[in-house]
């Protein structure tokens, strides 16, 4: 990857110092269809721009989510499928300016809020987020991250709006209960399971298993919890657990592997371990969770029926 | 100079070929006077022939591919090549060792030598090495054509065996080819009960051909061969196993350019280039009860060279020979649960072995006592290798096993044997010999992943960071004549291991194949010991007439004193054979005791004494008559021969019937081979 980046920044040195040469007062060096490169300090230069512009071709746009400021300025979401499903999304955000299309360094996604409508019992209810969504890599700080963990799918008994506000160079804007669609996740993929303490729920949510192969893995999960108010989004919980966890393959007399570390909390709140698998299939990864104490506050027994399923 | 050894050529075809020295036992498959061979004849596999060696026994799985151990050690510790040629066997569970990948029709004879003392392309051969010598025509001052068939049928199981080969020989070109084909149903155990997926089917053809350059001066002249293989079996049961085998296909293919040499201390410089691949697809599609249906197949690819000179200065026989090779060994499994996702594993993770080797081998002749002559036997072999685990994703799975394993690893080896024979007076001849090798662990034993293993149901994970095992051989062989018809000789050797590699308990480790027991992890074992002794006896009381007798007694510890698993208990063997003319006749009983000593601790059971009687009889005869528009008369030639095996219908299983999986039942087979 690093050696991808020095190759584009050669060929965009390479291209700056020609059209400088050619004194043509246009820097056409680097073509990024649908952005004009200016002297605009709020925004990318060309370099940043094209490091942004290579991101977003890995991910989809969420048309929903996307929204106008001022006339001035857009906003776009993008996710790793364009949609949503079952368990951790990860939404990557990138404001630009109408009119020459380039992003822009500086601005600020609040509120996320995702509210699910249940129609039967006609209640409201929210799921675990990330926090405010932030610059997550140095080579394109004009991508803004955070997370959204959706604990069911739409469907006839309920479906899903999501808001934020946006403030973009003193402007504020931002969506107002756009009508979402969250998928369910296929057979053998279960990435969001809770647990109680007390009267507190919380929430396991396994960040992308998509990426795991057969191996050693790392492993990445967020405790939230479930706020007073259920229509409040569900934030990190500040409590500090230890999660232990057992992956074992149901189709294969429950098969395991060796050496797995549990997840212990990271300094961004996140849970980090490491996971062996050792073919692909479906693994269920059984959890026993315990308190900064060190006491089992959920799972804990043999083949826990507290667990993720991860299908590779 | 010519003359003459175009004359040995054309009485003994094999001469173009590496000449044995220093063999300890050859069989010969193909026609031919003298030397063992299956008393099946022609048609006999090359199983079958094996059978008749000292030193060999056959690990059965199925009918089909048994594997041949050697001083009670199997294919990891032996060498086998084709023609000098390596090839490695492409299936994980060991249900294809390379002989399966030949026929006798495509063979001229089989050498073994026992120990250390390899032929100069083996390596990693602490129990012995097998060499496959391929049938060639070879070249004939007066221009010769001969056509041949075989046909052969056996009562259980149903077995047919067809063959046909045509040869011709000049003084500049042979071509020799051929194809062969048998079918088997399933057999029917003692007492006759039918014993589900032992059947097979198998075709196999071969051509091989030489030119000879005219001569150039005077510095001898040279010749070219090639030869082709390809061999196919389908729908192999295999009984003692899980799956059995849809395909197991090879393509062998060789070319070699010989020098010979005249008025020179040199004999022969022979460089031959080859390259073979082997299929091997593995099939549950047909067992019922399958909890899990699975894919199995594995590959292997091997392309190499070597260089052999031999030659000859005074009272020495030297021979050098360097060689190396590349093998590719690549097998995978997919299993498929029913409506959830497939489970993908590499099981060897494409491991290229890169070898090169050089050999030095010399035979010093001298006068003995009272005017007989005796020999010292000298061989070493330094090999270097390196390997590199090409599957990215095999790699990554073994590393949660060995964190921080590399992804290449290289291994020296070596062997040195020295064997010194002599005679005292006209009635006693003996040997003693002691040789030092060591080998690299095998693909399956440093690489190998979830490798399930039917004898102890224990899944084997491969360990990259074994050392290599070494051993040292010590062996002896008295033989005296007491009378000129009776001869009696004693032949035992020990193997004394270093770092003996076998599966070790990982409890910690869950299995993955549904039903095992555990996981074994492939380790170093200080020490272990493996010795062999056994006696023959023969007796020719009057001309035609001949019986013999064999016993041989085998031993395995390990570091602990514990019994090593697959070693022969005491196994027997008598015949009485009567010849006249063109009809012989042949009374056999053979069996072994009970295994008492068994690898208990290696997930071995107990196996019973049996002993069973076979009959065999053979007749020649040929019939005048004029070919076809000629007005010369011509012989044809017929061998017939028929038998009877497992005679009382016993049912009984060997020490190394895998899972003690019966042997066959009585067994009427008949066979005919002639000239057309």
């Amino acid at each position: 990857m690093k050696k991808v980046k020095g190759l584009f920044l050669v060929l965009a040195v390479a291209a700056l110092t020609a059209c400088n040469s050619n004194d043509d007062g246009v820097q056409a060096g680097i073509e990024i269809p649908g952005i004009t490169i200016t002297d605009d300090i709020d925004c990318c230069s060309a370099e940043e721009a094209l490091q942004v512009y290579k991101f977003l071709q890995t991910v989809k746009i969420v048309p929903e989510l996307s929204t106008e400021i001022d006339g001035k300025y857009n906003v776009f979401a993008y996710t790793q499928t364009g949609g949503f499903h079952n368990g951790y999304n990860e939404i990557f955000f990138v404001a630009t300016k109408k009119l020459t299309g380039n992003y822009i360094k500086n601005f600020d996604i609040t509120t996320i809020t995702p509210l699910m409508h249940m129609v039967k019992m006609d209640m409201y209810h929210s799921t675990p987020v990330g926090p405010d969504a932030a610059s997550f890599n140095n080579d394109y700080l004009a991508v803004k991250r955070t997370w959204v963990s959706f604990l069911m799918n739409t469907s006839d008994a309920g479906s899903w709006t999501l808001s934020y506000d946006a403030l973009v160079l003193g402007d504020k804007g931002g969506i107002e209960k756009r009508d979402i669609v969250v998928n369910a996740l296929p057979d053998g993929q279960a990435w969001l399971k809770s647990f109680k303490v007390g009267d507190a729920t919380y929430y396991l949510s396994l960040v992308n298993p998509t990426d795991w192969q057969t191996g050693t893995n790392a492993i990445t999960a967020y405790v939230s919890k479930k706020s007073e108010k259920a229509t409040v989004p569900y934030a990190l919980a500040p409590e500090t657990f230890t999660i232990d966890i057992d992956p074992r393959m149901p189709d294969m007399g429950n098969h395991t592997s060796p050496n797995n570390t549990p997840l212990t909390k990271q300094a961004d709140g996140s849970y980090a371990g490491t996971i062996n698998l050792t073919m692909t299939g479906l693994w269920r990864i059984h959890l026993t969770v315990r308190d900064a104490q060190g006491n089992i506050v959920a799972g804990g027994e043999e083949l826990s029926s507290l667990y993720w399923d991860v299908t590779i | 100079m010519i003359g003459l050894l175009l004359f040995i050529i054309s009485v003994q075809p094999d001469t173009l070929t590496t000449s044995p020295h220093n063999l300890d036992e050859v069989v010969v498959v193909s026609r031919g006077q003298g030397g063992k061979r299956s008393a099946k004849g022609q048609v006999a596999t090359i199983d079958e022939h094996l059978q008749e060696l000292n030193h060999v026994e056959l690990v059965r799985r199925g009918s089909y591919a048994w594997e041949p151990t050697v001083n009670n050690m199997q294919t990891e510790r032996l060498s086998t090549t084709i023609d000098g040629m390596k090839i490695f066997y492409a299936c994980t569970d060991k249900m294809d060792p390379v002989t399966s990948y030949v026929e006798s029709s495509n063979l001229q004879s089989i050498s073994l030598n026992s120990g250390l003392n390899g032929n100069p392309q083996a390596t990693g051969n602490i129990g012995g090495a097998l060499d496959l010598r391929l049938r060639k025509a070879g070249f004939s001052n007066n221009a010769q054509n001969r056509q041949n068939a075989q046909a052969g049928y056996e009562t259980n199981g149903n077995v047919q065996v067809y063959g046909a080969d045509a040869s011709h020989s000049s003084r500049r070109f042979y071509v020799n080819g051929g194809a062969f084909y048998r079918h088997a149903d399933n057999y029917k155990a003692g007492g006759g009960k039918e014993l589900q997926f032992s059947q097979f089917q198998k075709v196999n053809v071969f051509t091989n051909a030489g030119f000879k350059f005219p001569p150039s001066g005077g510095d001898g002249r040279g010749a070219l061969e090639a030869t082709f293989i390809y061999d196919r079996a389908s729908d192999v049961g295999y009984p003692a196993l899980n799956m059995d085998v849809s395909k197991a296909e090879a393509f062998i293919t060789s070319l070699a350019y010989k020098h010979l040499f005249e008025d020179s201390k040199l004999e022969s410089w022979e460089t031959k280039g080859y390259y073979n691949h082997i299929t091997h697809v593995m099939d549950d599609t047909t067992r019922p009860d399958v909890e899990i249906h699975m894919d199995m197949p594995g590959e292997s690819w091997t392309a190499g060279a070597y260089s052999l000179l031999t030659g000859e200065y005074g009272k020495h026989q030297a021979q050098l020979n360097l060689d190396g090779y590349y093998n590719r060994l690549f097998a995978d499994m997919t299993m498929y649960p029913g409506g959830a996702a497939p489970m993908y594993m590499v099981t060897w993770p494409d491991v290229g072995t890169m070898n090169v080797g050089v050999a030095l081998s010399d035979d010093i002749r001298f006068p003995s006592f009272g005017g007989t002559e005796g020999g010292l036997h000298f061989s070493g072999k330094l090999s270097w290798q390196h390997q590199r685990l090409n599957n990215e994703e095999g790699y990554k799975a073994l590393s949660v096993f060995f964190p921080g394993m590399k992804q290449q690893y290289h291994q020296t080896t070596g062997r040195i044997a020295a064997n010194f024979n002599s005679s005292i007076l006209e009635f006693l001849n003996f040997s003693i010999g002691a040789g030092w090798g060591s080998r690299a662990p095998t693909v399956t034993e440093a690489y190998g992943y979830y490798l399930n293993n039917t004898f102890d149901q224990y899944d084997y994970i491969g360990n990259p960071r074994l050392k290599n095992e070494s051993a040292i051989e010590l062996n002896t062989n008295f033989s005296f004549s007491i009378l000129p018809s009776f001869n009696f000789s004693i032949d035992a050797n020990a193997f004394f291991f270093s770092n003996y590699i076998v599966g070790q308990f990982e409890n910690r480790l869950s299995a993955m194949t549904v039903g095992a027991e555990g996981v074994k992890v492939y380790g170093n074992i200080d020490h272990a010991t493996i010795a062999n002794a056994s006696l023959t006896a023969e007796w020719r009381p009057v001309s035609g007439l001949r019986w013999s007798a064999k016993g041989t007694y085998s031993l395995g510890r390990d570091d602990e004193g514990e019994p090593l698993p697959l070693i022969a208990p005491f196994t027997y063997q008598s015949r009485l054979s009567y010849a006249t003319g063109p009809l012989s006749l042949q009374a056999e009983v053979k069996g072994h005791t009970r295994q008492a000593k068994y690898g208990k601790k290696y997930g071995e059971t107990e196996t019973a004494a049996w002993t069973i009687v076979n009959l065999s009889a053979n007749y020649q005869f040929s019939i005048k008559h004029y070919p076809l528009g000629r007005r010369t008369l011509a012989r044809q030639e017929f061998t017939l021969r028929a038998g009877i095996e497992n005679l009382f219908d016993k049912y009984y299983a060997t020490y190394s019937d895998w899972c003690h999986i019966p042997q066959k039942g009585r067994n009427i087979y008949m066979n005919i081979s002639f000239e057309l």
